[in-house]
């Protein structure tokens, strides 16, 4: 199993591999979204130009979907940040990693600081005897991160319930008590395992993705036949991964929608 | 699972600013760009449309002035069929009118032509009888002392002829 490089700064942990997938998904999807803007064009739209506006479009087919357009239109900036940078986060991961392989607790360091993890690690390793083998990896998918994926929708937890209390307040705090008073300890759990199942579907799907990318790798580490095998499996579910991230981004960004939608509609002008 | 705090932070920070980045130069000016293709596009359809009713409009016009000058001269040609038929009867008219007349003039004169040789012949035959009847009788009679006598008489000739 790989190991997070996690160092302590005073006494907050950092997650170096995090930090750098953040900013390496970030610059990727600002990359792709200021270069598809570059020579904007009402007349003539450039490919790229054309593939940003169907994302565009596709968003806002989603919003209208969820709900009334009029109010959805402040959400698409939103929904299309979050359906391009959970993408682009998920196929960070595929196609390759960049591995530590420190051999003694004294090497696993970075920047002067040592690596904690990986110093536990070979702890532990030595307290049961046997000899350590400890990798650290920076390359992944920071969607299968759990602090990422949590974060992520504890964001939208947040956004969704603010705007609950701000713009729908009556029918916002009158839903706890519904259809009856004693429902209220359901609706509040259906809250927070909504916000946990939000964030632990993408969570738990990325990297379970990237845990059998590493299961392969092994296998073809193994012998020759270990290797052949691997090769075909190993294509098979880089396939899969990439469908698979494309349908949590989507599904992330789908229920991120549907929540605010449920927030801030109000049934009582039907 | 083990949730590193410093990462939440961290995460969310990343997301807003990129969240920021992205509206600010990305998809706002794009979704701006797309509103004002989707206004063009209505705007060219409205102007369609409203130069194809125009048109259909010029074609109507059209039509209807072209109606309006077929209208036109079959009038004239009526108008003109009905004074040239007027004219040929009112040249006739007056052609008939005109042998009338100069018939009436020729009635007329032939009258008073006969009128005058009537009272000529009447003096000579008056002065001629009477010369006829002094040279018979051989007796002088006066011209003018007579001439009541002849006119008697030629009354008498004028009533029993």
């Amino acid at each position: 199993m790989h190991e997070a490089p996690i160092i302590m700064l005073g006494n907050m942990r950092f997650d170096l591999s995090i930090i750098l997938m953040l900013v390496v998904s970030c610059t990727v999807v600002f990359l792709i979204a200021k270069l598809a803007t570059r020579n904007m064009s009402v007349e003539n739209p450039g490919k790229l130009q054309n593939f940003m506006e169907w994302v565009i479009e596709f968003v806002q087919n989603q919003i209208a979907g969820t709900m009334d357009m009029k109010k959805g239109k402040p959400f698409v900036t939103l929904a299309v940040t979050l359906i391009m940078f959970i993408f682009v986060s998920n196929m960070l991961g595929l196609p390759f990693g960049i591995v530590m392989h420190p051999h003694s607790a004294e090497e696993a360091t970075i920047f002067g600081q040592p690596i904690i993890t990986a110093v536990e690690a070979f702890n532990t390793a030595a307290a049961a005897g046997q000899e350590a083998h400890v990798e650290i990896a920076f390359w992944k998918s920071p969607t299968a991160d759990v602090s990422v994926a949590m974060a992520l929708a504890a964001m939208i937890f947040i956004l969704v319930h603010f705007l609950g209390i701000t713009k729908n307040t009556k029918a916002y705090f009158k839903h706890y008590f519904e259809p009856y008073p004693v429902f209220f300890p359901i609706n509040l759990i259906e809250q927070f395992s909504s916000l946990l199942t939000h964030g632990m579907r993408l969570y738990g799907n990325i990297f379970a993705g990237e845990v059998l990318i590493s299961v392969i790798l092994k296998l073809a580490a193994v012998n020759v036949v270990g290797m052949i095998a691997s090769i075909p499996l190993m294509a098979i579910w880089q396939g899969f991964s990439i469908f698979v991230g494309a349908i949590q981004a989507f599904v992330f960004t789908i229920l991120a929608l549907v929540y605010i939608s449920q927030k801030i509609e109000t049934h009582d002008e039907h | 699972m083990d949730i590193v705090w410093s990462s939440i932070w961290i995460t969310l920070l990343a997301f807003l600013i990129l969240y920021w980045l992205l509206s600010r130069y990305a998809i706002g000016p794009l979704m701006s760009v797309m509103e004002k293709r989707r206004e063009l596009v209505l705007s060219q359809l409205n102007e369609a449309s409203a130069t194809r009713e125009e048109a259909s409009a010029y074609v109507e016009q059209q039509k209807e002035a072209l109606q309006q000058a077929r209208k036109e001269a079959y009038d004239i040609i009526e108008q003109s069929r009905q004074t040239s038929g007027k004219q040929a009867d009112q040249m006739i008219a007056s052609a008939k009118e005109d042998a009338v007349r100069l018939k009436d003039e020729a009635l007329r004169d032939i009258e008073s032509e006969k009128n005058k040789a009537m009272a000529a012949l009447r003096g000579e035959v008056g002065r001629v009888s009477v010369q006829i009847a002094s040279k018979l009788i051989e007796r002088e009679i006066d011209e003018k002392s007579n001439e009541g006598l002849v006119d008697q008489y030629l009354k008498d000739v004028g009533t029993k002829s």
